[in-house]
């Protein structure tokens, strides 16, 4: 049973021949770019920098770019370069956490009200709606201002997943309830295979590739709303991540002492974060949609 | 099990609002220790003096029913909180949350209603135009870059940039508040300039940051449409190409635009909210900013029902709308 679940993968994801035509796209290949720089910041942050750089302290504080400090440092002594190494892999890692969380739980929820419809999925559906029509941002810095003090980055991954799952949820659900017409699923369920075997074997492997496409858009997601939280003060105050940043910048008020290296680095990274991110999204999704390969 | 479309959306709304409400009600509770004695503590610990204590735990245990079993409390909360009683601010105590908020509302509800209508209307126009010169047109593939930069950029940081140059840097425009501090609020011309003058900024970034997705969506809903035989028949016909622009294309793709309107109000506001903290524009954004700053949790949980409360309204009102724009979806329902 094991080696005809792997066949099956193999033969209907087409990981190889996905990959070669996502970077046929422009945008994709742009994206993809952009985000291996900041990559290889952080890493080569994080290999080459001691971490003693971002102790408070560790060098003359506000100075601006010079020497051993290529970004200057912070009000507080700490080197902008090393901060920033830290911050792009710690918002990166946010990013996943949400997306594994958003992604796991929708598409759970997707595909059990999908495949099983009926009165389930009419109330999988409402609750759907709902999750999607309350804006999450203020439910989410309601439960931070709560647990301030206790706010790290895995709390914080934890609370936004919370609220990301119901947009992949609902497209997982939408694209199961089209494959179960097809005859495949008709074979599938007439030779006998059960429900969840029908859901594992014979849909899932359709979905892969929704999934990779949710994935990302669903660590812009985590990221942005990390961020934006970060922003109003309430991100994980005990790690460093992009937005955290920007918050204690904002907080010292780097933007009127004419500190520019504080704030613009990450200011500039964020952009380039989620414009390579939305990037390689776009380039996804028209792999997905015939229609927007001719159009978009 | 088919409920009519009007229906689920009322059913939706409602649970959205009693939801959220509950939410807000839960996670105080989920923490351990006395609700009340935790709001305060936070507040004693920050050395907050001045404020008669034991009113404070009287009234709030009067008003949430503290002393009886948890579901008589939430029952209570419910109540109280859809009557609009949302309990009063710790930092300005006696001070009732609604009227801290309502102080605060009128500058948020002006600059988001010209902003988001704003937005709108110019990234519809722009991207009704990129979509009917076609992909190849200089036009359109320069905007269509500015748009994804739009798109892709969040508001605090078209903010925070703005903020730097046109405020910090070039000194033409100034760097926060609503009008200039020892100016007198009245209906005068002079008051009124300086509003406007206050406000550009952070209409200027939420502007620019939620245009990118009108284009975008008009655009490529304009270059399907192209496509469609109706168009191929009016020019056929001989119709001018204004003519068909208007009345066949634009007319078709802006009823998506609506729902599309309806969809991301929720992130609008959530972008409005953070721009005000930058510019510390004294809307509602600013108001949660400075609670959260403070621990001012009654406020906090105000502000957060009522953004949640608007939202969800406007989304429902714009929801029931769109059949009557539409009379497409009106039709094939009966």
């Amino acid at each position: 049973m094991k080696l005809t679940i792997f066949e099956k993968f193999r033969n209907v994801t087409k990981c190889g021949k996905t990959i070669k035509q996502v970077f046929k796209y422009t945008d994709f290949k742009i994206g993809f770019i952009l985000l291996l720089s900041i990559l290889s910041i952080s890493v080569h942050g994080q290999f080459f920098i001691p971490e003693s750089y971002v102790r408070i302290g560790a060098f003359e504080p506000s100075q601006p770019p010079q020497g051993l400090n290529l970004l200057g440092t912070d009000s507080f002594g700490r080197d902008v370069y090393a901060q920033l190494s830290y911050s792009i892999a710690n918002s990166l890692i946010i990013g996943i956490m949400v997306a594994i969380i958003g992604t796991i739980v929708g598409s759970v929820v997707g595909f059990i009200s999908g495949y099983y419809g009926g009165t389930l999925d009419a109330i999988v559906r409402i609750i759907i709606n709902v999750m999607l029509s309350i804006p999450s941002l203020l439910l989410l810095l309601l439960i931070a201002s709560f647990i301030k003090g206790a706010l790290d980055f895995v709390s914080v991954s934890l609370i936004i997943g919370l609220f990301s799952w119901a947009w992949p949820a609902r497209q997982v659900r939408s694209q199961v309830l089209s494959l179960k017409e097809r005859e495949f699923v008709n074979v599938a369920k007439l030779s006998g295979m059960k429900g969840y075997e029908i859901i594992f074997i014979e849909i899932m492997p359709h979905m892969f590739r929704w999934m990779t496409v949710h994935f990302i858009s669903t660590i812009l997601y985590g990221i942005l709303t990390e961020s934006s939280l970060s922003v109003l003060g309430l991100g994980p105050q005990k790690n460093l991540t992009l937005g955290m940043m920007i918050y204690w910048a904002l907080n010292y008020a780097a933007l009127y002492r004419g500190i520019w290296w504080w704030w613009t680095a990450p200011v500039i990274i964020l952009i380039i974060l989620f414009l390579s991110l939305y990037l390689m999204n776009i380039g996804l999704e028209r792999i997905m949609n015939p229609r927007l390969q001719r159009v978009g | 099990m088919r409920i009519g479309k009007n229906i689920e959306r009322v059913i939706t709304y409602l649970l959205s609002i009693i939801i959220s409400a509950s939410i807000v009600f839960i996670v105080p509770r989920l923490i351990p220790g006395n609700p009340i004695l935790r709001i305060l503590s936070s507040y004693l610990e920050r050395g907050g003096t001045g404020v008669d204590i034991e009113k404070l735990v009287e009234d709030y245990k009067h008003l949430f029913g503290l002393d009886e079993d948890l579901f008589t409390q939430y029952i209570k909360f419910l109540s109280q909180t859809f009557q609009g009683n949302l309990g009063f601010s710790i930092v300005q105590f006696p001070r009732p949350v609604i009227d801290v908020i309502a102080e605060s509302l009128p500058w948020t509800i002006g600059l988001l209603f010209i902003t988001a209508s704003m937005s709108w209307i110019i990234g519809t126009l722009l991207g009704l135009l990129a979509g009917w010169k076609g992909e190849s047109s200089i036009f359109s593939k320069i905007f269509v870059i500015v748009a994804i930069l739009s798109y892709a950029i969040p508001y605090y940081i078209f903010a925070i940039i703005l903020l730097f140059l046109f405020a910090l840097t070039l000194h033409i425009l100034p760097a926060g508040g609503a009008y200039s501090v020892g100016m007198a609020p009245g209906f005068t011309l002079d008051f009124f300039i300086d509003c406007i003058k206050h406000a550009t900024l952070p209409a200027l970034s939420i502007i620019l940051a939620s245009l990118g997705w009108w284009f975008l969506s008009m655009r490529s809903m304009i270059l399907t449409i192209k496509d469609e035989d109706f168009i191929l028949m009016a020019e056929v016909k001989g119709l001018k190409r204004s003519y068909i622009m208007w009345k066949y294309a634009f007319r078709n793709a802006i009823l998506p635009q609506f729902t599309g309107l309806a969809l991301s109000l929720g992130s609008i506001v959530g972008g409005a909210l953070l721009t005000e903290v930058i510019f510390s524009y004294p809307g509602i954004g600013w108001i949660l900013y400075q609670s959260i700053r403070s621990l001012d949790y009654p406020v906090i949980q105000g502000c957060v029902m009522i953004i949640i409360f608007s939202v969800c309204t406007a989304n429902l009102l714009m929801d029931l709308l769109y059949p009557l724009l539409d009379p497409r979806i009106g039709r094939e329902e009966s």
